[in-house]
């Protein structure tokens, strides 16, 4: 509850204070989100599965954000960011499905 | 997911492995009474951990977690719906293509810019040329409308009086008059209200005279432009104008002003056949 409350804190502040995001954050922020939306979706589904440790979830969440933004940030400098982000975006939505898939089976049995 | 990936059993996974399995061992203390019972379903945990709130470590770190990415959620919608910043989210390539037709397109408007200010010039010049020959043409036509008899004239010059008590001045006296002006430099000429111009002719008339079929009578008053010091002088020559016309009991009187006005008019007349040769 605590952590849904959270969530949604977060998105109201996001609204309200809206800060300029920073020049060099600004590429690496999209698939950031998109990193830690699967890392949340993978720790519902663990905790569905009563499997849930609250340390794996942080280490996955922030290693999740910074490989994805490392792999935005090495493509960028090689010259292929736009093909390597869109890469990261449909692997991590790949991944993000079948955990919604998990999670709807336990939610609704089906 | 990473949490799935640990409970893989794979054999390098080994010490991860146990890592997890310490984890249950205190969560199995508190809820000992209920497993052994039947094993949750999915549902019914997502039902208890939402409620009743737990303020446990455990949910505030992950609430933390997700306070940042909903921030960051919204603030990238935020900054991506932003209406003006299209370029914002533009990778470096696409903002060098723009860059690179918004320099063409400006070139291009630059040489439109160029050429019409060339035209606009270009055309100054022309209706200057034409103010300027419309300014000579007006000026010739004054000049030579001031030998036509078209226009009045002003300058200095003399006025001949012929005062003819007897009846005795004729039309060929009075031309020899007009002739010995011109031959003196009189620009312009009027006698009596008509004004003398190139196919003007005298004619007798009984007692008086008739200029152009205009009769006029004595005395006549001769108003001519020119220049003063030539005019009076050809007019009192020995044997000239004014001694002929003493001769024949006329009175002549020749005064010499630094302003003729010359205002008799003439008809501009349109040749019927001689057309100007010039172009």
């Amino acid at each position: 509850m605590i952590a849904v409350l959270g969530l949604v804190v977060g998105v109201v502040a996001g609204l309200l204070v809206r800060p300029e995001v920073p020049a060099v954050v600004e590429p690496y922020l999209p698939i950031a989100v998109v990193a830690a939306l699967d890392a949340v979706f993978g720790g519902l589904r663990a905790m569905l599965d009563g499997i849930f440790d609250d340390k794996v979830f942080v280490v996955s969440f922030l290693s999740n954000v910074v490989v994805a933004a490392l792999i935005v940030f090495l493509g960028d400098k090689l010259g292929v960011g736009a093909q390597l982000s869109t890469g990261v975006v449909v692997v991590l939505g790949i991944r993000i499905f079948s955990n919604a898939a998990a999670i709807r089976r336990h939610v609704f049995r089906a | 997911m990473s949490e799935q990936n640990d409970r893989n059993d794979q054999p390098e996974n080994r010490l991860r492995r146990e890592l997890p399995a310490e984890v249950p061992v205190p969560a199995a203390g508190p809820a000992a009474e209920e497993q052994p019972q039947q094993p949750l379903t999915g549902r019914q945990r997502l039902v208890k951990g939402l409620w009743p709130p737990r303020f446990t470590r455990a949910q505030l770190i992950v609430a933390l977690l997700l306070f940042g990415l909903g921030f960051g959620l919204a603030v990238q919608v935020a900054s991506n719906s932003d209406t003006d910043s299209a370029l914002r989210g533009a990778r470096q390539e696409d903002l060098v293509r723009i860059l690179d037709e918004l320099d063409s397109r400006t070139q291009r408007l630059e040489d439109e810019k160029q050429g019409l200010e060339k035209q606009r010039s270009e055309l100054q010049t022309s209706s200057d040329q034409a103010a300027e020959a419309r300014k000579q043409t007006a000026e010739k036509e004054r000049q030579l409308g001031i030998l036509a008899g078209t226009v009045a004239a002003q300058g200095p010059g003399i006025t001949m009086t012929i005062e003819d008590t007897k009846g005795t001045v004729e039309a060929d006296m009075l031309l020899d008059a007009i002739q010995e002006l011109r031959a003196a430099g009189a620009e312009a000429i009027q006698v009596n209200g008509v004004r003398v111009v190139a196919g003007t002719y005298f004619t007798d008339s009984g007692k008086s005279v008739s200029v152009d079929g205009n009769k006029i009578n004595a005395p006549y008053r001769f108003k001519v432009i020119g220049k003063p010091q030539d005019l009076e002088p050809a007019l009192n020559i020995p044997g000239g104008v004014v001694q002929t016309l003493e001769k024949e009991q006329a009175t002549v009187n020749v005064e010499r002003s630094d302003k003729i006005v010359v205002d008799a008019l003439r008809q501009a007349k349109r040749p019927d056949y001689a057309r100007s040769s010039s172009r």
